[in-house]
């Protein structure tokens, strides 16, 4: 038995692809889905590829689940409202997806932004925190793929806080307080020391602006991507340790509950770091939104 | 693709999660915006109406509850804030009455002790009046008795103005030497 290329293996399957593996397509040789290639988009000279990919399918996936969720949710919440002649508690999975909400939206958005403009904000940061928890998810799913394991899309989600930060902040504080954000002038300072300060501190303003969404960025994708890896890396070993004969029933055995416990973690990994960006969005809203 | 399709045919090293493909972030974006407008449209409403409804109402009592507390605490300042100038007022009543007491106790004493000193004033120099009237009566009356004594005597009528003057003389000399 040849030695398998680990390293090269574990990237191509991290990677995205124009195609998607039809489960068992492997035993009932059924070739993957192809997907349309050759999109391509002058953006100012720039070929852009917008050929769909896995990691785009998978997107859509989710984005449908969330909506079938909690449109589901709304309309069983109603219909429970109207059943119980409007005082009626929620019950069932409407219950449980109406408690993720409002902590999403009480204990995330409203606690972090502020009373006055939390709410205004919630519907965001929930879109934000059950998009990325579903993409999360949909990596745990056999024959799934997560798309927040790729930095671009993450890199797009932490664009839409980036925008949503610098422009809520904008509109909350005016064009001179928002220009307060980028040129910083130290207080208690004059003269030759305020012009030098500022000259220091305007672009480390700046670099504090985009530190904060390259951040969420960067989190998001080296958790999903870390989990894959090392899920792939502990299936591996079988295929390293394949050719030793009667030990490689055991160490198969150990393999496979080294992923299912890397699975349980990376459960746990997908409402986290979903739970965080969220929370971080809505943190540094607040912290601009209250910026003096 | 089969799970493990690179290991048999090994062509240019795959990139992994750090290819390059910005056209998924447009996905990305593109799918992320029509969620937020679509979930905005279909879902939050319903979840979040009654909530809202029920956060509004729970504020509304909130508020008045506060308005009310409000109120009473301004009244109750109020209706000290009198009380206050009552009793100020009041003991400046008393500390004005005290005051114009004693000073008509004063002058009623300042008047009687004047009136007192007068009086034995005046009773100093009756005495004095009456006491020197005394002397000059008393002193007419030696005269005579001292003339009618000494005519006696001589067994002469010693009536001539000489006489009274040298007798005179004689007592205002014992009168200077007594006094």
């Amino acid at each position: 038995m040849q030695t398998p290329d680990i390293g090269r293996m574990i990237l191509e399957r991290t990677g995205d692809a124009h195609e998607i593996e039809i489960p068992f397509g492997d035993l009932l040789k059924i070739r993957p889905l192809q997907l349309p290639t050759g999109w391509i988009v002058n953006v100012g000279g720039t070929p852009i590829d917008l050929s769909p990919t896995r990691n785009v399918v998978f997107l859509l996936v989710a984005a449908f689940l969330v909506w079938l969720t909690l449109w589901l949710t709304g309309r069983a919440l109603t219909r429970q409202r109207e059943q119980g002649g409007g005082a009626a508690a929620p019950r069932g999975f409407a219950n449980m997806v109406e408690a993720v909400v409002l902590f999403v939206r009480n204990d995330v958005a409203i606690a972090s932004i502020g009373h006055k403009n939390g709410a205004k904000f919630a519907p965001y940061i929930l879109t934000l925190f059950w998009f990325i928890l579903y993409c999360n998810l949909l990596g745990l799913v056999p024959y799934g793929e997560k798309p927040t394991g790729s930095f671009w899309v993450t890199g797009a989600l932490a664009l839409t806080a980036l925008l949503t930060i610098e422009i809520s902040g904008f509109v909350t504080l005016g064009a001179k307080g928002y220009l307060k954000t980028i040129v910083f002038t130290p207080p208690g300072t004059t003269g030759i020391t305020a012009v030098l300060l500022t000259l220091i501190m305007t672009p480390i303003e700046i670099i504090g602006k985009l530190v904060k969404p390259f951040a969420l960025m960067l989190r998001l994708f080296a958790n999903m991507a870390a989990g894959h890896f090392v899920m792939l890396s502990l299936l591996s070993l079988i295929f390293l340790f394949g050719n030793i004969a009667y030990f490689r029933w055991a160490i198969a055995g150990g393999s496979v509950v080294f992923v299912l416990f890397m699975m349980a973690i990376e459960l746990l990994v997908a409402f986290i770091q979903a739970y965080v960006f969220a929370l971080l969005t809505s943190t540094f809203i607040g912290l601009m939104q209250h910026e003096h | 693709m089969p799970l493990f399709a690179s290991l048999q045919a090994a062509t240019e090293a795959p990139k992994g999660p750090f290819a390059i493909n910005p056209g998924v972030s447009i996905w990305t974006l593109v799918i992320f915006l029509l969620l937020v407008v679509i979930l905005a449209k279909t879902a939050w409403p319903a979840i979040l109406k009654a909530v809202e409804e029920r956060e509004k109402k729970i504020q509304e009592q909130l508020d008045r509850a506060e308005k009310a507390n409000q109120e009473a605490q301004r009244v109750l300042a109020e209706h000290q804030q009198k009380l206050a100038a009552a009793r100020n007022e009041a003991q400046e009543l008393l500390a004005a009455g005290r005051q114009a007491a004693e000073k008509v106790r004063e002058e009623i004493a300042a008047r009687a002790r004047a009136e007192h000193e007068e009086l034995m004033d005046r009773a100093r120099r009756e005495i004095v009046a009456e006491r020197e009237k005394a002397i000059a009566e008393l002193r007419g009356e030696a005269v005579e008795l001292s003339l009618a004594a000494a005519s006696k005597v001589l067994e002469r009528n010693l009536d001539s103005e000489a006489d009274r003057r040298l007798v005179r003389e004689y007592l205002d000399s014992l009168h200077n030497t007594s006094t």
